[in-house]
């Protein structure tokens, strides 16, 4: 595990969820996951697909109520949706009915942020994220891309310490996807280290995770089964991503995926 | 992908994408519609020729009524109905559909937003208005002749019902097609039930809603005729009702002709709102894609 001195900033203690189906049978989503986030920490939560790295994302946003454990985020426990937890969503979330920067101004508008401030500030998260030239569009005149980088920029602006990203690059093109990362990475950046916000960022994709992230936890059947750490120096260009202890780690999560059989390369079958 | 529009995005880099279009649309009309028009006068024109005048008047000779009725109708004082004139009974009719349309749809969007989000109220709503939205709302009439008597409050009362049906089955309907994602993010950004309800719930559903009130705008001007016909002392439908008693068939063309004219213009100011109201969504874009 990797352990903290600071408080966590997410800290979770036999968290679970269970879901009842409509035939009455029960599904084990999550169970038994105990995990500490400090703060500024970048983490990445990979599995493979029906894992409940999804259900567990919604619960620390308050989307889903656990139903065993503990949930905290900054020392409170976690009672429904907040501003203090930008959420990125997995499917698209712009609103259609607002222009892309009142978009990215309304969680603002929502603690009665003044029209001109918030409207300076959203301009101003657009342009981080390269959209300054579309800020009075339509989300309907946007592509996929586009849209997502409205969403990162819809939560950056919110001024949340922590962000909840769920699979939000999945649906995009290899190329759209490294821009992204970029863009996020710059964010998460500004203000210097000790301003980093925390970050979970649930993905399927090895190579985001290891391109991202401090550190990665793999889960599997609703239960985290690793926590790498993960110290390359960023930003981490291909060659970062070829250095031995990288490829181990690519190795070992390729695994958890049962992707490989092998932990190592060079051990025999 | 974005949810629905299928509109071919822009290139990632590039310019600002187009808009505009969608506002100024409305009145973009088709160019094959005049012509369906000309041909509907060229056929009535032609018949009118071969077929008796007091069985069919010739387009200009209703015409020609509609404007001599306009103001003053002598001939319906003749027939019991004192100080009555086309324009004034257009206006009684008009009067009653407005009120109707009003009231009914914004308690039926009301509920049909309500029991949208709630189960419970949708289970207990849901049959009364399925089994009013199935039986034919102008079997009624008899009974609210009863009850209200042949005053303005029974035609009303019917199209209010009518409406408030429609408006709720298409409430209903946008509320359920509102993808939950949307509240949800509304959510997280710090938004709540006052603000989820007036910057999710009210635009999303906003193109569904104007949509089945427009339907339920054209029903209502033929509705109120019905019922005016069936029971009235004054309106447009009154004024049908006396004309028919008298075959008087020219009188009755003018009155229809007046109340189709009212209908159409009703229905462009309502299709010049719906596209203002709904200017981000596509799927109100009247007229061609900018």
């Amino acid at each position: 595990m990797n352990m903290v001195a600071t408080p966590a900033m997410i800290a979770l203690e036999g968290a679970g969820r269970v879901f009842h189906r409509a035939d009455g049978g029960r599904v084990v989503a999550v169970q038994e996951v105990s995990l500490a986030v400090a703060e500024g920490e970048f983490v990445c939560v990979v599995g493979p697909s029906g894992c409940g790295k999804s259900t567990l994302l919604q619960m620390i946003a308050g989307l889903l109520a656990p139903t065993a454990g503990l949930l905290s985020v900054g020392g409170a426990p976690v009672a429904g949706p907040g501003p203090d937890r930008g959420v990125v969503f997995q499917k698209d979330s712009v609103f259609p009915w607002m222009r892309a920067i009142d978009n990215v101004a309304y969680g603002l508008r929502c603690r009665g942020v003044g029209r001109a401030e918030r409207r300076a500030v959203a301009a101003r998260y657009l342009d981080a994220v390269g959209l300054g030239h579309v800020a009075e569009a339509w989300p309907r005149e946007l592509s996929g891309g586009m849209l997502k980088r409205v969403a990162v920029a819809t939560v950056f602006a919110n001024g949340a310490r922590v962000l909840l990203l769920d699979e939000p690059f999945g649906a995009l093109d290899y190329v759209t996807k490294r821009q992204l990362h970029e863009v996020l990475l710059a964010l998460w950046a500004e203000g210097g280290t000790g301003a980093r916000r925390t970050v979970m960022f649930v993905t399927h994709d090895v190579d985001e995770a290891l391109t991202l992230a401090d550190r990665i936890v793999v889960m599997n059947a609703g239960r985290v089964v690793e926590d790498i750490a993960v110290r390359a120096p960023r930003p981490r260009d291909t060659d970062a991503l070829l250095r031995p202890e990288m490829v181990a780690h690519k190795h070992l999560l390729l695994r958890h995926l049962g992707l490989e059989r092998l932990a190592r390369p060079g051990t025999a079958p | 992908m974005p949810i629905g529009w299928p509109v071919p995005p822009p290139n990632e880099a590039g310019t600002a994408p187009s808009r505009g279009g969608a506002g100024a649309a409305w009145w973009r009309i088709d160019p094959l519609a005049p012509a369906g028009y000309a041909l509907l006068l060229l056929i009535w024109q032609g018949l009118s020729l071969v077929v008796p005048a007091f069985s069919l008047p010739s387009p200009l000779s209703v015409l020609a009524r509609l404007r001599e009725d306009f103001f003053a109708a002598p001939d319906l004082a003749f027939y019991g109905l004192d100080n009555a004139s086309l324009f004034n009974s257009m206006i009684y009719t008009g009067e009653n559909v407005l009120v109707a349309v009003v009231v009914g749809g914004t308690l039926g969007a009301l509920a049909g937003l309500v029991t949208g989000r709630s189960a419970v109220l949708r289970a207990l709503l849901d049959p009364v208005m399925m089994t009013a939205g199935t039986v034919p709302i102008l079997v009624a009439a008899p009974f609210l002749l009863i009850w209200f008597g042949v005053g303005r409050a029974s035609s009303v009362l019917l199209v209010t019902f009518y409406v408030a049906v429609i408006l709720y089955l298409a409430a209903q309907r946008a509320s359920d097609n509102l993808e939950p994602i949307y509240e949800d993010a509304a959510r997280t950004l710090g938004a709540r039930d006052w603000a989820v309800l007036r910057d999710v719930v009210l635009p999303g559903t906003v193109p569904e809603i104007l949509g089945g009130l427009r339907i339920a705008l054209a029903g209502a001007w033929g509705l109120e005729a019905i019922a005016e016909l069936l029971g009235a002392q004054r309106g447009i439908g009154k004024v049908i009702e006396v004309l028919a008693g008298a075959t008087e068939v020219r009188g009755i063309l003018a009155c229809l002709l007046l109340l189709g004219f009212v209908a159409v213009g009703f229905d462009a100011l309502a299709g010049a709102a719906f596209a203002r109201l709904s200017v981000w969504n596509q799927r109100a874009r009247i007229g061609g894609a900018a």
